[in-house]
């Protein structure tokens, strides 16, 4: 039987005209989608951190206009050539980092940086010839974020950047996981494997910071520390398992390093730093124990800054380990997470505190940029 | 009858005045390579060895091996309060005396004191993830670890002599707690046991404990001297299928190939290219472990971008020369690379050195290509020199020559 050859689809999209403006509802014709292609119709998508920074971006890398979002949940409209992972109606997060399940590293237990198609920030088309699949009202191309702007209604991904999920879950609930939650709770589970009775600093409790707060919790750690300047984190945070809490601002004169060495007899086993600040960083690394200590960055560096370490304290035992997507797997690690879900083995629940419809996606901005949010969801058809 | 009342009572009389003697230890003159001045030579001079206090063993050095450490702290004019200090941490020697409370070796054993501890007793020894002391914990400490804490070492004219890194062995005799002392079970030639007091042990433990080199692996060695060499030996010994050295002398290719060298860079050969470009595109995008061998911010740099994304380890065994921070890119760090850093290798002193012995022993292990040099003791200055230069990888100093 022969398929329908999909055409150009006529849909709203959040579209960013300039850095720090607010984006704007307009319509998009998105392209069918090409070979290795898929075309998702986004349910709902929240709004992460990592929008907002490249969002406020007024220098290379950033290229506008351009559609954000990339932590979503849909549903495939239509595939391209070659594609026979997922089917038409086929419950889909779209990931903003590849899994080919071919090359090297997606063969490898140890790497989840997918070598055939890599991860680079600065990409503004498909991962694989780099055009965009969107156009705006006036036939102008309109870029990519992150390989999967999901700030509209329908966005084309490659199939290396999709995950078959089930459709039985709210997705609001579970859209979180295709980048927050997974980042910091597979940071606990997969990069670090806080073993059980550890010792556990969590340096910034946004989204990644409570995941990996949670993921402490499921690894059976003794003690989980989190630091943040709000102090209603504590109430959320303890809920997912934090144990103590250390406002920055309430210290005097002591460095937070200061603080946790003392709380510790000597530093936490493991040390989180999921904000993106080169200082905080070091302080992360600085309350880590000698010896076995392990610093574990998950922020991207809001500046692009370097990240600086003492050479000499690192001789005595400690580790410093970065990793994207908290060393996951997409297509492995996300149904294996959503089962935990299911089994009441973690909570999702407590990270959506508000939503919006997609007119008013700007409010989900304002929410997270004032500290008011964990997730806000945007639901692309109210 | 007679013969042996008079024998019950000379020998009541005598032995325990006889056992005071022969137990009681006393201070011992003798002669030490002092640096009283940062950078200037080492004056041998007579200096006063006190007794072993309780934990504590005297020594006898046979031999030591100069360090790269040693010279950075002995050029180091920013500590003035640093000198007058006796330097030397790479040795091996025989047993002296012993304080009280030492049961784990007695007079007369060959030993290696060792600058990291092992109390055997605390969370840090007990574990297997770490190799340092939670009761002795590394630091640059100018006297004992522990009891008065003081200097065993005075000078002629009375005054204290630190010590360096619980060692100091470019002396004649030296006091060292127990904790630093690792006795030798089988016999090995006392130059090449020394090196496993320190350098050889820092870069094969680095390979075989703190990066854990899988076989089959690409390795690259930023910097081949003996620390950098023995990385390369410890490579070799894992099983890695390549091993990079880079450095700016291009004699150290043929020593290095001893130890299982396959690849040389001469980083000033390399034209405008940065190490880390050339390096990845030798390997494809990166080794899997670099190992940093000099103690040089800039370069722990370029190992970090020389290592591969998704699993790359930098694994720092240099001291940074000027205490000079590490800085890396901080969008690299997200691809899954890590920085570890060890002293000793990562290696428990009393645990895992001598499973090193065993391993020379069973010729598992190539010691004796690190040797380049031999002197006496009151030639200890040209040791210095060679090193200075780049000459030498390591020369071994005889005390008693």
């Amino acid at each position: 039987m022969a398929m329908p050859f999909p055409e150009p689809i006529r849909c709203k999209a959040a579209v960013c005209r300039a850095a720090g403006e607010p984006l704007l509802i307009e319509e998009v014709v998105v392209a069918p989608p090409r070979a290795h292609e898929v075309r998702v119709r986004i349910i709902c998508s929240s709004l992460c951190y990592s929008d907002v920074a490249a969002w406020r971006l007024r220098v290379f890398p950033t290229v506008f206009p351009r559609i954000f979002g990339h932590e979503a949940i849909g549903v495939v409209e239509s595939v391209g050539e070659e594609v026979e992972e997922v089917e038409v109606g086929d419950t889909v997060m779209p990931v903003f980092l590849a899994d080919c399940r071919d090359c090297v590293d997606c063969r490898s237990e140890r790497s989840n940086m997918c070598s055939r198609l890599p991860f680079r920030a600065q990409t503004s088309g498909m991962p694989r010839d780099g055009t965009t699949r969107f156009t705006d009202a006036a036939g102008d191309p309109v870029h990519h974020f992150l390989a999967v702007s999901s700030f509209s209604q329908y966005t084309v991904v490659d199939v290396a950047n999709v995950v078959k999920v089930s459709s039985e879950m709210p997705p609001e609930k579970i859209c979180v996981l295709s980048c927050g939650f997974s980042t910091g709770f597979g940071a606990a589970w997969k990069v670090a494997n806080v073993d059980p009775g550890a010792t556990v600093a969590v340096f910034g409790l946004g989204t990644i910071g409570l995941a990996v707060v949670e993921g402490a919790r499921v690894q059976g750690a003794g003690r989980i520390i989190g630091v943040d300047l709000k102090p209603d984190k504590f109430e959320v945070g303890k809920r997912l398992g934090l144990t103590d809490f250390i406002n920055p601002n309430d210290i005097g004169d002591r460095s937070i390093n200061e603080v946790i060495k003392e709380m510790t007899n000597g530093g936490a086993d493991y040390c989180f730093e999921c904000i993106g600040l080169a200082s905080l960083m070091l302080e992360a690394y600085r309350s880590s124990r000698l010896g076995w200590g392990k610093t574990i960055i998950l922020g991207v560096e809001k500046n692009m800054s370097p990240i600086t370490f003492d050479s000499k304290e690192i001789l005595c035992g400690r580790t410093i380990i970065g990793s994207a997507f908290g060393g996951l797997k997409s297509k492995t690690h996300i149904p294996i997470l959503i089962d935990k879900y299911l089994n009441k083995e973690l909570h999702l629940d407590e990270f959506v505190t508000h939503e919006v419809g997609l007119d008013e996606i700007n409010k989900a901005f304002e929410l997270l940029i004032e500290g008011k949010c964990i997730r806000c969801v945007i639901w692309m058809d109210k | 009858m007679w013969k042996l009342i008079h024998f019950l009572i000379t020998a009541f009389l005598q032995s325990p005045k006889k056992e005071m003697e022969d137990k009681t230890p006393k201070p011992i003159k003798c002669k030490a390579a002092v640096c009283r001045v940062a950078g200037e030579r080492l004056q041998i001079e007579e200096v006063v060895v006190a007794p072993p206090q309780r934990y504590e063993v005297r020594i006898k050095i046979i031999c030591t091996s100069l360090c790269q450490t040693d010279i950075t702290f002995w050029r180091m004019k920013e500590l003035p309060g640093l000198f007058p200090i006796i330097l030397g941490h790479e040795a091996v020697g025989v047993v002296e005396s012993v304080g009280e409370a030492v049961e784990e070796v007695a007079v007369g054993d060959t030993v290696l004191p060792v600058f990291l501890a092992e109390c055997g007793g605390c969370a840090g020894c007990g574990s297997r993830r770490s190799n340092e002391c939670s009761v002795l914990p590394f630091t640059m400490r100018m006297g004992m670890p522990r009891g008065d804490e003081a200097s065993r070492f005075t000078d002629a004219a009375g005054g204290p002599v630190h010590h360096f890194i619980s060692v100091s062995s470019f002396v004649e005799y030296t006091v060292v707690d127990v904790a630093h002392v690792v006795k030798l079970h089988k016999p090995i030639p006392p130059a090449k046991a020394a090196l496993l007091s320190c350098g050889i042990s820092t870069g094969v433990g680095g390979a075989w404990k703190t990066a854990d080199v899988e076989p089959g692996s690409t390795v690259a060695i930023f910097g081949l001297g003996a620390v950098g060499l023995a990385a390369a030996e410890g490579a070799r010994m894992q099983g890695a299928g390549r091993i990079i050295g880079v450095d700016v002398n291009p004699g150290k290719f043929e020593i290095g190939k001893k130890f299982g060298i396959t690849d040389f860079v001469n980083s000033k050969e390399i034209g405008d290219r940065s190490l880390s470009e050339v390096i990845k595109e030798m390997t494809g995008g990166g080794a899997d472990y670099c190992f940093e061998c000099v103690g040089l911010a800039s370069l722990m740099a370029d190992a970090f971008e020389s290592s591969r994304s998704g699993w790359g380890k930098t694994i720092i065994l240099g001291a940074e020369k000027h205490g000079s921070p590490i800085s890396v890119n901080s969008m690299e760090i997200l691809r899954g690379r890590s920085i570890m850093g060890a002293l000793l290798g990562g290696m428990k002193p009393k645990t895992d050195i001598p499973i090193l012995m065993e391993k020379y022993i069973r010729k598992e292990l190539n010691l004796d290509d690190f040797i380049t040099h031999e002197v006496g003791f009151e030639d200890i200055n040209k040791a210095f020199e060679l090193l200075e230069e780049g000459k030498s990888i390591r020369c071994t100093i005889w005390m008693d020559r």
